[in-house]
């Protein structure tokens, strides 16, 4: 396959409506007393409204409302997965399709971007500084929140652009990583300071003067099988794989191409092989179709686009040649004890090995915690202990939100996180300045 | 029961369904109207002709639609004119439609000035071969200014005048076309019938400003930045269509063909419901076509099997003693707002509607309704039986109206 090709093929696809068309969807809308679809949103988007002012053609009055509640207005419209969401409980379901919630969102972030983004107005100017570790979605959401109340943020961040998991994570057909870049430099918009290239530590933020701190820091340690074959040429982990073809390298995986896991890195990884040139794309999970955490949506499109599934099956070697992989072997598995969908629970059935070509084999089956701060709780994983209503760890003045808190979960539910950590840092300085706040 | 013919006897012409092209662009050449008769309409009215030294001088755009929300064209405003063809090309065509389709009923619409021209109009286009002959005192824009379309229409003297000296040229039936831009259509239709002429069409075009340019804040459509009222047409007339069809219909007793928003056979129906002996169609046709008359006949046929009906002629009218004036309705029966429990999806559409459009007397059962918290419940003492409620429901007959005793015993 020629490179332009590919290069054209690992673009954003152009989905969006066109504006007669979002109205046509958005008058689809029922309007409802007391919307379930507001519930859904782990970000506290306000839908029922952002829909009547798209109805009613206020298209920037939308952008505006959306962007006061979660600044990733485009983003969200790209990635979330809004039928677990929003879309879940749209009353239109019972007549008969529910409303195309982040598809009439991501029009109108796109709208927005085409005239100038309004920036929500921010609060009184408070004495108070907080510091928020990562950029990611659950940082964002913090340093967004703090920002518009006023408050004095600086976000450390180690890579060299915003956006976490966002930016090095989802495939540039699903998110263009240039447009999601811009999205989130608004919270500097927002008078947020920025520091990249910076690691930080909670204790000697505060040490340094800071009123608080925010973990948001993701994961960033991808699990590794520990299979045979692991060390040859053309085995990929996922998440590194999809971090070079983010940045803009597209490189050569071969024809036949074989991904292992059954969540969304997984189903990621295996549409991106397909727009890489690869000829067979075999995606093998421990999960049966069904039982894979993959969004629904995600596994669908991956099966659509011709990818084979070796579902319930768990892998054997990866077998090379003069230290390239030629060829994956894997077995038929069944749970030991029901329902329990991990590794250690599965057990292969005998007989039911197979044997498939391979140029390349990339693993996808998770992520872990890679970095670990020195008097913050944490479970034996490394995820950081929270309580939930404040998102407040076991150090005093930090707290925490996203995937290092959660184990794992929706850039939205990070950035709804972030918010509710937000929420109670305010508080706590509204508290000890005196202004009453929760008293 | 033998299938419903739907031919029509209207102005003592027959018809092989009710259903005639209003004069308009989709009759303004005899290819076009061959292709509407192949379709399968009853008949054309061919577009307005003047004389031939009527001068037609057409601005461009001339249309431009109205939208609501996902609905493209609810209105359409034109500021076309009479037909620009000379009369003496489109003649020849009309005697070579009716050798085409001897069956079909060709109408053509005319426009003049004097006495002298209104009667010559009228005796070349009888010596064509036209079936009909109609009238348009109506054109709102273009015409008036030049003292003819609607300019004659609103005074009942005019009217009077011109369809006395067309009544009396004319060997075949006359309609006169009205122009809804009055605030009684009837003491000019009164003149009409007083003068001779058969029937009258009704209505032309409803005049409209249909909008601006927000961009340069000029009225469209924009004729180099400037434009003028029109006639607007297409389904958002149609109410207005209705009532004059039945005021004429039912207190001058003369033969209406009624025109205005018809888009589908269930219009149509109501139109002769009103009193209109035939259908006029102009604005659906232009904008999905000719065949549309399929789905015309088909519907207006199985709709007539339904109901027992032999001819469209046994709809013609029978709705207008139902319409009685507004202190003649009774006021014996308060009905309540009824929500079936089983078929309501829970939008509280009628929740919003009642307590900000309303009385405030719908409310969702409310959390401690468990699973039917979403299910709206009717307070039968503030309900005042208003129906605004049912016309939000998004579900079909879940929300109705019901007679309070049936009601409460229910």
């Amino acid at each position: 396959m020629p490179e332009t090709t590919k290069a054209a093929v690992l673009t954003e696809d152009g989905r969006t409506y066109a504006p007669h068309e979002a109205v046509i969807e958005a008058s689809r809308c029922l309007m409802c007393e007391d919307p379930p679809c507001n519930t859904g949103c782990p970000a506290s988007v306000d839908v029922r409204r952002f829909i009547r002012k798209i109805r009613f053609g206020n298209f920037r009055g939308a952008a505006r409302l959306i962007r006061e509640a979660n600044i990733m207005v485009g983003v969200c419209g790209r990635v979330c997965p809004q039928e677990m969401l929003c879309m879940e409980n749209c009353t239109r379901a019972q007549l008969d399709t529910p409303i195309d919630i982040a598809g009439l969102q991501r029009f109108a972030g796109d709208v927005e971007l085409a005239g100038l983004a309004p920036v929500p107005e921010a609060g009184a100017k408070r004495d108070a500084r907080v510091a928020v570790i990562g950029a990611g979605p659950a940082g964002l959401g913090a340093a967004a929140e703090l920002a518009k109340a006023g408050v004095g943020v600086t976000i450390f961040e180690k890579a060299d652009a915003p956006g976490g998991v966002l930016t090095h994570g989802i495939p540039p057909f699903r998110l263009d990583p240039a447009f999601a870049t811009d999205e989130f430099s608004y919270v500097e918009r927002l008078g947020v300071m920025t520091k990249y290239g910076a690691k930080a530590d909670p204790a000697a933020l505060l040490g340094e003067g800071f009123d608080a701190v925010f973990v948001g820091i993701g994961l960033g340690r991808p699990y590794t099988i520990g299979l045979d074959g692991e060390d040859l040429d053309g085995v990929h982990i996922a998440g590194e794989l999809l971090a070079r073809v983010a940045a803009g390298e597209t490189p050569s995986l071969g024809e036949d191409v074989v991904v292992i896991g059954g969540g969304n890195v997984a189903m990621d990884a295996a549409m991106t092989a397909l727009r890489l040139g690869a000829a067979n794309v075999h995606l093998c999970s421990l999960e049966s179709h069904e039982e894979m955490p993959a969004f629904r949506s995600e596994i669908d499109e991956v099966q659509s686009e011709g990818v084979a599934f070796h579902t319930r099956t768990m892998p054997v070697r990866i077998l090379g040649e003069s230290g390239k992989v030629v060829g994956y072997e894997g077995v038929g598995i069944r749970w030991k004890t029901p329902g329990l969908l991990v590794p250690s629970n599965a057990e292969q059935i005998p007989g039911t090995g197979f044997g498939l070509k391979a140029d390349a084999v990339i693993e996808a089956i998770g992520t872990g915690v890679l970095d670990r701060f020195e008097g913050v709780e944490t479970d034996q994983r490394g995820v950081i202990k929270v309580d939930e209503e404040t998102m407040k760890t076991s150090m005093d003045r930090v707290f925490a939100g996203g995937d290092i808190a959660n184990g794992g979960a929706t850039a939205v539910l990070a950035y709804g996180e972030g918010k509710r950590a937000a929420g109670a840092i305010i508080e706590m300085l509204d508290r000890e300045s005196g202004k009453g706040g929760g008293a | 029961m033998k299938k419903p013919n739907l031919a029509v006897d209207f102005c003592g012409v027959r018809f092989p369904n009710p259903f005639v092209l209003a004069a308009a662009p989709p009759t303004d050449d005899a290819e076009m109207i061959a292709r509407g008769f192949e379709a399968g309409w009853a008949g054309a009215v061919v577009k307005t002709l003047g004389l031939e030294h009527v001068e037609v001088n057409l601005v461009s755009p001339m249309m431009v639609g109205m939208d609501y929300e996902d609905k493209r064209l609810v209105a359409l405003q034109n500021i076309d004119l009479i037909s620009d063809r000379d009369i003496r090309e489109v003649l020849p065509e009309v005697r070579e439609l009716k050798k085409s389709y001897p069956d079909r009923i060709v109408i053509v619409s005319i426009m003049a000035s004097t006495e002298a021209e209104w009667k010559e109009i009228t005796r070349r286009v009888q010596e064509a071969g036209a079936d009909m002959i109609e009238c348009s005192f109506s054109c709102p824009h273009g015409m008036p200014e030049r003292g003819m379309g609607s300019a004659v229409g609103q005074n009942a003297e005019l009217t009077y005048e011109r369809a006395k000296w067309v009544a009396e040229a004319a060997e075949i039936p006359v309609l006169i076309k009205l122009t809804p831009n009055v605030t009684d259509m009837r003491p000019v239709a009164e003149k009409v019938k007083e003068a001779g002429a058969e029937g009258v069409t009704c209505i032309n075009t409803v005049k409209g400003l249909i909008g601006f340019d927000l961009d340069t804040m000029a009225p469209i459509p924009s004729v180099e930045g400037y434009s003028t009222e029109g006639g607007i047409s297409g389904p958002a007339i149609k109410p207005i269509a209705l009532r004059f069809v039945a005021d004429v219909a039912r207190d001058v007793g003369i033969p209406v063909a009624g025109v205005g928003g018809v888009v589908t056979w269930k219009d149509a129906a109501e139109f002769l419901l009103a009193g209109a002996g035939i259908v006029e169609v102009c604005t659906a046709v232009m904008r999905y076509g000719y065949d549309i008359i399929e789905e015309l006949n088909e519907g207006l046929a199985l709709y007539l099997e339904d109901k027992g009906l032999a001819s469209p002629m046994d709809l013609v009218g029978k709705g207008l003693p139902k319409i009685v004036g507004h202190g003649e309705l009774s006021r014996a029966t308060k009905v309540l707002a009824t929500v079936d429990e089983d078929t309501c999806i829970g939008c509280g559409a009628c929740v919003i509607a009642c307590r900000d459009g309303g009385h405030q007397a719908i409310e969702f059962a409310g959390p401690d309704a468990g699973e039917d918290a979403r299910v709206p419940k009717v307070d039968d003492e503030k309900c005042i039986g208003c129906g605004f409620c049912r016309t939000v429901c998004p579900v079909e007959g879940c929300l109705t109206m019901q007679p309070r005793e049936e009601k409460i015993s229910a």
